[in-house]
């Protein structure tokens, strides 16, 4: 069963148009890395995902609705996008991973400490200040903050760029047990095709605003990617 | 009494003497190539005709300030006046924003309307031009600064901000949860000159209304209370115009679907 089902979408962004007739479906479920060169659309695609940004033309259907016709900010509780930079929010690590439940006014009680946990990080680091983190902290407080969430889908933009290299490894280890655990669907922008040969079931490949192919990630050959 | 230490035939003399000062200051700034000449000279001839314009205009509506049906129509333009150009000043701070008339307009008016409400149910301003027209000026000047400051400060902040206002999008914010604290910290700056002016009053500024008052010779306590009376209710009226600024501004930085639009 397909979560998203994306068709012919077209987004400029000024007057440079960045995605040219996008056809792609993701799987529930699967670990979907999107690859290409810098400028593709990799991250454009993504933030239409969530509805940052509404395609020009084109649909995407999300759990079989069309996404226009889905609350945005419901959207974004449910395909909780990893952006980037991992910008840390005022306060400690706690506030920083009830931000989203606490606006959503959910009444369970999260768990931070699991959320800490899945993310790789211990539970005792909650009553830290979330700006004095390194980069690579930060990045797993941003992936513990979306998981408090408790989304069904991440939307993942280059989780391992600016992470130390020798913890590279660890963070993606990370992402593949809790999106298991989880049971998570999960699009993973890297420019890295290693990387996404290591962490996805399906590779996409972007270039220039188009998808070349989709293939089986046993299937899939990166020469030509770039 | 006038309080002016000079008789009104005197008047043209004594402006021309302090004309001196400012002729000797504009030819330095031709001398040392400051480029300021021609927009002083512009500044300074739009000044005092404004000036005088509004000295006659008063002129005018003193001699009939017991016929409300005189003075009425000509105070309601000019307090129109007041409002659309200080809203077309204040939204030009706004760099880029579409439609930012559609904000400074209302929130200036609002900042001012609230502040003569109050005026005048506190019988500080008795409804008379002598008084309206003034204290109009003021409550609609102060506005005008404050809706500047607050506008100027939310566009740089949102822009320098923008990655973590859509990081708190990103994790189901609606754009007004997402720009709480944004706004909280432009409406606590565009007020900080106000309540600076506040702390520091008869100390190293004495407000245009008391010194007024001082100068026409009334008690200097009277015109304090006075002045404080004047400068609490333009506060309070700062305060609305910067919050209106917030609120309505939001819907310049995000559309419908709670994205942050283009031209930011």
């Amino acid at each position: 069963m397909n979560i998203y089902e994306i068709r012919n979408v077209e987004v400029a962004l000024g007057r440079k148009k960045v995605l040219k007739g996008i056809d792609l479906d993701v799987r529930k479920g699967e670990i979907m890395a999107l690859v290409g060169p810098s400028g593709s659309g990799k991250t454009t695609l993504l933030r239409c995902l969530n509805r940052l940004i509404d395609p020009d033309s084109g649909s995407i259907r999300f759990e079989g609705k069309d996404i226009r016709s889905i609350d945005p900010v419901e959207l974004r509780r449910s395909a909780v996008l990893v952006p980037q930079e991992s910008i840390m929010l005022d306060g400690t690590v706690e506030n920083n991973i009830l931000y989203g439940p606490r606006i959503a006014g959910a009444s369970r009680k999260v768990d931070v400490a699991g959320c800490l946990e899945d993310a790789g990080l211990p539970p005792r680091m909650s009553g830290r200040e979330a700006s004095r983190l390194s980069g690579g902290e930060k990045k797993r407080v941003a992936l513990a903050r979306a998981l408090a969430l408790e989304p069904r889908v991440l939307l993942l933009d280059e989780p391992t760029v600016g992470v130390d290299p020798r913890k590279v490894d660890q963070v993606e280890r990370t992402i593949l047990q809790f999106s298991e655990r989880r049971r998570l669907t999960v699009v993973w922008v890297t420019h890295d095709v290693p990387q996404a040969m290591r962490v996805s079931t399906r590779i996409a490949n972007l270039k220039d605003g188009r998808v070349r192919e989709v293939k089986e990630t046993s299937e899939f050959e990166w020469e030509g990617v770039y | 009494m006038t309080g002016i230490p000079y008789t009104p035939e005197e008047g043209a003399l004594v402006l021309a003497g302090a004309s001196v000062l400012l002729i000797v200051v504009l030819l330095i700034s031709v001398w040392k190539k400051m480029g300021i000449g021609r927009e002083f000279v512009v500044g300074l001839l739009m000044g005092g005709a404004q000036l005088f314009g509004i000295a006659v205009l008063l002129t005018f509506l003193f001699r009939f300030d017991d016929d409300v049906r005189i003075w009425f129509p000509p105070v309601i333009v000019l307090i129109g006046l007041m409002a659309v150009i200080g809203g077309r000043r204040s939204a030009k701070r706004a760099s880029g924003m579409p439609g930012a008339v559609r904000i400074t307009t209302p929130a200036i008016i609002a900042g001012a309307a609230v502040s003569l409400t109050v005026l005048a149910l506190s019988r500080a301003m008795p409804l008379k031009p002598q008084f309206i027209v003034p204290l109009a000026g003021m409550a609609f000047g102060n506005s005008m600064t404050i809706c500047s400051l607050a506008l100027d400060r939310l566009v740089r902040e949102f822009e320098m901000n923008r990655a973590a206002i859509e990081t708190r999008l990103s994790l189901g914010a609606s754009s007004k949860q997402a720009m709480e604290d944004l706004s909280r910290r432009c409406v606590r700056a565009a007020l900080i000159p106000t309540i600076d002016r506040l702390k520091t009053l008869g100390i190293i500024f004495i407000p245009g209304a008391m010194a007024g008052l001082l100068i026409a010779g009334t008690d200097p306590l009277v015109a304090a209370e006075y002045q404080l009376i004047v400068y609490l209710m333009i506060v309070g009226g700062g305060i609305v115009t910067s919050l209106i600024v917030a609120v309505l501004s939001r819907s310049r930085f995000f559309n419908e679907n709670e994205q942050v639009r283009d031209w930011i």
